[in-house]
């Protein structure tokens, strides 16, 4: 299964897609519309300079630009969109990754959605959750309501993975089926499979729920199977509950078998034949916490959780939070962790204390953040970073932020790194948060 | 051709459920503008009140709700929120990019590179999801 030469293409399969998708939105959002008022188009840029030093006192100053864009129309039964996001980068100093350029078109969909029983239809580079699925894909994804409060959702392409060591498949296709009582529950099956030259090298099912027997509690959680390995790769439930407006308290309980977790993945880092992932380990992870406003302006959060292996030795980690804020634009927030692991190299205290404050259109930001590691990293046993940053907003639609790090960490004594973003948000319509 | 039919039948069937549904969908935009973490009960007493964004698990359990009903995510996200940290391919931690946003819960804050090491002993797992298929190419720079 391991590549041993990495296969680049002219144009993968996600890329003509994405061309595709925005050549038909254009011309439908243009060319169709029947209405300036149900028509939105709008997008965010954020441009943003890094400045730091490398590992070999080379000095990298990449200029990076994100941009989002949507364009909706819906005039009609439904609405037509076109939703298109990527990033790309050029280094203005010495080179800071591999290429001296690179980008990325993270996602690129045409969408259309009913005005009637939630109808969804997405094609192009589209970011599908759907029970098991949390896949990111080139293809094909339908959602629909049923008759009786069933819902299904369906989707098949190509997946859009990155393939630094083994093969992600070059089909994917899977689906959910859900009831939901709106107030009380929601209940799903789903699975997936992955394909290459017609193999399955991914095939997962899974129930997923979310309960809400009384108004109080909230449960959630989901089981995933992997039919490969015949094996549970993850028992996740969540219960909250909430007596009054002020308290909030949460438990949780985790189950994970590593063999069947990390079968298929395409980076060596947590593979099964690493050395690092021991195939036979089993975790349990159970834990706690409890959110308490003790007033509006003041919030304090305590957690707790255990984690229990077959091979490994367990760890205990556990910490307390409070945030404060006023109404005058000033909020500070703390917080202590305690990562208790099985020797000296798994054991550190965290703390961070942050403040914040506005001045109009100014604000100003303090951010400390040190771990002190019980056993030595790299020879260092306390890292930290302190980060000081200013934003100024022009107008609504327009903000400039800049901030200066200084980091003591493993691989640095004293590190200077800085970054300069502008933000501007443009288009007409009004069609949710960018 | 016996899939054929099969995938015929089902579709028919599936539109025939469609049409009886006869839900309205769940809006596109978030009727009210909603600013910072917002606190649903205060307006909601059905099923959205479990999407307060103030408590203390949500980041734990959004990636639920998102996977159960990402239509109601959708009324004040747009798919760009989404990839700030669920990246295909990212060079910018999300806590390195926003900076001015201390109070967002951002994955990796502070010298998360001596940190990992730790974490990644202790729960690979959490991992797997952002960097086991995504988002992967870094590692290879250390983990040969």
């Amino acid at each position: 299964m391991k590549i041993k030469e990495r296969k680049t293409t002219p144009a993968p399969p996600g890329a003509r897609k994405a061309v595709a998708s925005i050549l038909l939105g254009c011309s439908l959002v243009i060319l169709g519309h029947q209405s300036a008022d149900a028509t939105a188009i709008n997008g965010s840029s954020e441009t943003i300079l890094r400045m730091r030093e490398g590992v070999f006192d080379d000095h990298l100053f990449p200029l990076y630009e994100y941009l989002n864009l949507a364009a909706s129309d819906s005039a009609g039964p439904g609405t037509i969109s076109l939703e298109i996001g990527g990033w790309g980068r050029v280094d203005l100093g010495d080179r800071s990754f591999e290429h001296r350029t690179e980008g990325d078109v993270q996602y690129g969909f045409l969408s259309y959605r009913a005005n009637r029983g939630n109808f969804t239809a997405n094609a192009g580079r589209q970011w599908v959750v759907e029970g098991v699925a949390t896949e990111r894909i080139d293809g094909l994804y339908l959602r629909t309501d049923l008759l009786g409060g069933f819902t299904a959702a369906a989707y098949v392409g190509n997946p859009a993975v990155i393939q630094t060591d083994f093969n992600g498949g070059d089909l994917i296709y899977g689906g959910r089926l859900a009831h939901t009582m709106p107030k009380y529950y929601s209940l799903g099956i789903s699975a997936l499979r992955t394909e290459t030259s017609g193999e399955g090298i991914r095939e997962e099912e899974g129930v997923d729920l979310w309960l809400h027997p009384v108004a109080m509690l909230d449960v959630t959680g989901r089981s995933t199977y992997n039919s490969l390995t015949r094996g549970w790769m993850e028992h996740a439930y969540t219960a909250s509950f909430t007596p009054t407006d002020a308290l909030h308290v949460s438990a949780s309980l985790q189950n994970v078998h590593y063999e069947d977790y990390f079968y298929q993945v395409t980076t060596n880092t947590l593979s099964l034949t690493n050395g690092f992932i021991a195939p036979g380990e089993e975790m349990w992870n159970v834990g706690g916490s409890v959110g308490f406003n003790a007033t509006k302006n003041i919030g304090l959060s305590a957690e707790y959780n255990h984690y229990e292996y077959d091979l490994a030795g367990g760890a205990d980690y556990y910490g307390v939070t409070g945030n404060f804020g006023t109404t005058t634009g000033f909020a500070a927030g703390a917080s202590f962790h305690r990562m208790d692991g099985s020797n000296d190299r798994l054991r550190y205290n965290q703390y961070r204390a942050w403040a914040t404050q506005k001045f109009g259109p100014a604000d100003l930001t303090l951010d400390f953040f040190d771990v002190d590691f019980d056993g030595s990293i790299s020879g260092r046993e306390n890292t930290f970073s302190l980060a000081a940053a200013a934003g100024y907003d022009f107008s609504r639609n327009l903000r400039v932020a800049a901030d200066v790090d200084y980091i003591r960490s493993a691989d640095f004594d004293n590190e200077l790194r800085g970054l300069i973003r502008l933000s501007y948000a443009f288009g007409v319509g009004k069609e949710g948060k960018q | 051709m016996k899939k054929t039919a099969y995938v015929m039948v089902m579709g028919i069937m599936l539109s025939f459920l469609y049409a009886c549904a006869n839900t309205n969908s769940i809006a596109r935009v978030h009727p009210e503008e909603v600013k910072g973490l917002p606190r649903c009960a205060e307006c909601h007493n059905d099923q959205w009140t479990a999407l307060s964004h103030q408590t203390q698990d949500f980041y734990l359990k959004h990636k639920i709700y998102a996977a159960q009903q990402r239509d109601a995510c959708n009324t004040c996200h747009k798919e760009s929120f989404c990839v700030r940290c669920h990246a295909h391919k990212e060079e910018i931690k999300p806590s390195d990019k926003y900076k001015d946003r201390p109070e967002l819960s951002l994955p990796h804050r502070g010298d998360y590179l001596s940190r990992h090491r730790v974490e990644g002993r202790i729960n690979p797992a959490s991992c797997l999801k952002c960097h086991g298929r995504q988002n992967n190419e870094r590692c290879k720079t250390c983990h040969k």
